[in-house]
């Protein structure tokens, strides 16, 4: 069952891209991340232009976060203002990002820092993440009380002028630093086309200090706007947007999405977020890997003339 | 279908014309000539493409029956080609500064019923653009070759034997993906002066207008050329998309990604009931 991508001009097995597109929505439903570190490898592996397949993803990405989103606001595990303060930082990051990213290629070294964020983001993210979700799960098994919640407040967190309440979230900080995350994730989600859910969930968690049954559903939030204009905008920028190739990932991400949305209640949060670690770590240092392996061959075809 | 048949006609013809060549061409013998046909003219991209196969007949007239080769170029529409090369840098792999190759065919394809090289010296070969190895990337570039450094726009002189191990990367990695191909045995004589080739087009090939050149060679020179065309265009469900993507970029854009939200609130909303 081929079929051919208009836009990307490549066939692929439909049936595939839709169970790909299942499983990584099953992954963002289940862990609030978008999931596009894990699909942009995997649909540059079976051939399809990486330019199509960043921006195509934005629209899965947009299309399953937003399908669980609504599942996780039913469950009142939204804090809608801190979404709306993390997406408006995230929209002038993912401005600044495209154009970043079209002077990266420009330099003709677009590869090597998508090669690098990849390597440098989820590899320390992964393993902080896993240090600490182990140290939780172990705290657990063996019967001691979880550590006495750390009340000094941090004075960029609390001193930071322009305080804001978040009263899902039980929050009253300055909306600076959520403001700033937000755009830091806009830009690396233009560059690493990713919505940027594995670093914005555990910022939530460990520097926004959010209660962990809001990151989930939050984090996803953003995702759906950034993703949402990262996608438009590379439509209209670069026409690297395969409409088929997103309808395939789509058909499978909403449903996919939603089965991930229901299974995560089912799992303790720091279980969740080991697992989540480890996959993050693995695709951060295969991606890295090719930094230090001598390739197979060492030229490579660029597509288009880049600007 | 009409391609073959009008061939087949073509080749039964010889016998009556023949005559008047070798009237005019004296002692000699008279003049050679080639004629040939595609099965196919156009290539319609549909969500069902997987490449195509392209069927060419064609004949040889000589009175004279002098040994004769054929030789059949197919160009797809030029696209410059941007490459990279990795290199060692502190332990890491990184891309050097892309080269940009001009004048090279999208698709290419070179048949003949021997190896090139036993059929024409390397200048006939060369002028002609007949093989790989002699494709016309490399006249312009020889001369000047793009490198970015930075965002500006150098012009260097480069050549010598690094400047063929990156035209002969062009080509193997063209290779690689199926548009360029160099065919010893692509042409075969299936009858008396009557031959065929086939042009293999992979799912990738270049939408646009494509050039086939079918070329007599006898005594290591050209003496007949014919020249015909195939188009490979998107049709249909697929043709509105690349036109609606690429004329209008924003509303493509809007329209996709409202598309997105949509299904995901759409799948959503399906799921509440359980």
């Amino acid at each position: 069952m081929d079929i051919y991508l208009p836009i990307a001009e490549v066939a692929v097995n439909a049936p595939l891209i839709v169970a790909l597109g299942a499983f990584v929505g099953f992954i963002s439903g289940m862990f609030g991340i978008g999931g596009g570190f894990l699909m942009t490898p995997m649909l540059v592996f079976l051939g399809i232009p990486p330019a199509v397949a960043v921006s195509s993803m934005a629209h899965h990405v947009a299309a399953s976060s937003t399908s669980s989103v609504i599942a996780y606001g039913r469950r009142r595990a939204v804090d809608f203002r801190m979404g709306a303060v993390l997406a408006a930082g995230g929209i002038a990051g993912a401005f600044a990002g495209v154009e970043l990213f079209r002077v990266l290629r420009l330099l003709g070294q677009a590869d090597l820092v998508v090669a690098a964020s990849y390597l440098v983001f989820l590899s320390v993210i992964g393993a902080l993440m896993l240090v600490e979700s182990l140290q939780a799960i172990l705290r657990r098994r063996r019967g001691q009380p979880p550590p006495p919640r750390r009340d000094r407040r941090p004075v960029w967190l609390y001193g930071l002028p322009l305080k804001m309440r978040f009263p899902r979230s039980r929050l009253y900080i300055s909306v600076i630093p959520p403001l700033a995350l937000g755009g830091f994730v806009g830009v690396l989600s233009a560059i690493m086309g990713v919505g940027g859910g594995f670093i914005l969930v555990p910022a939530m968690v460990y520097v926004l200090r959010m209660p962990a049954g809001m990151v989930v559903g939050t984090s996803l939030m953003q995702i759906i706007v950034t993703a949402g204009l990262t996608g438009v905008l590379q439509a209209g920028r670069n026409q690297t947007v395969d409409i088929v190739l997103a309808v395939l990932l789509i058909a499978g991400g909403i449903v996919g999405a939603q089965f991930g949305a229901r299974a995560s209640s089912r799992f303790r949060a720091e279980e969740l977020r080991s697992v989540l670690a480890v996959i993050v770590l693995v695709v951060g240092l295969r991606m890295g890997l090719d930094l230090f392996l001598a390739p197979d061959e060492p030229f490579v075809l660029m597509s288009g003339l880049g600007g | 279908m009409i391609g073959p048949i009008l061939a087949v006609a073509a080749a039964l013809a010889p016998p009556a014309p023949s005559t008047a060549p070798s009237h005019t061409g004296g002692g000699a013998g008279g003049q050679a000539a080639i004629s040939a046909a595609l099965t196919d003219t156009t290539v319609e991209v549909k969500s069902d493409f997987r490449g195509a196969r392209i069927v060419l007949y064609g004949a040889v007239f000589d009175p004279a029956a002098r040994p004769s080769d054929v030789v059949i170029l197919v160009r797809g529409p030029e696209q410059p080609v941007r490459i990279t090369r990795k290199q060692k840098v502190a332990g890491l792999w990184l891309n050097s500064r892309p080269v940009v190759f001009r004048g090279a065919p999208g698709f290419y394809r070179a048949a003949s019923n021997r190896p090139l090289e036993d059929i024409a010296n390397f200048s006939t070969l060369r002028r002609l653009g007949a093989g790989v190895d002699h494709l016309p990337i490399n006249a312009p570039a020889e001369r000047r070759i793009e490198t970015r450094y930075g965002v500006r726009d150098v012009v260097v002189y480069r050549q010598g034997a690094d400047y063929y191990v990156w035209r002969r990367a062009v080509v193997r990695l063209k290779e690689k993906a199926g548009l360029y191909h160099e065919d010893g045995r692509g042409v075969r004589f299936v009858d008396r002066g009557l031959f065929r080739a086939e042009i293999e087009l992979p799912t990738g090939a270049p939408t646009g207008v494509y050039r086939a050149d079918i070329l007599l060679f006898q005594g290591g020179r050209a003496v007949s050329t014919r020249t015909r065309t195939l188009t490979v265009k998107k049709v249909g469900f697929e043709r509105a998309l690349y036109v609606w993507a690429h004329d209008r970029p924003w509303s493509y854009g809007l329209a996709s990604m409202a598309f997105a939200l949509v299904a995901g609130w759409a799948a959503s909303a399906a799921f509440r009931r359980d």
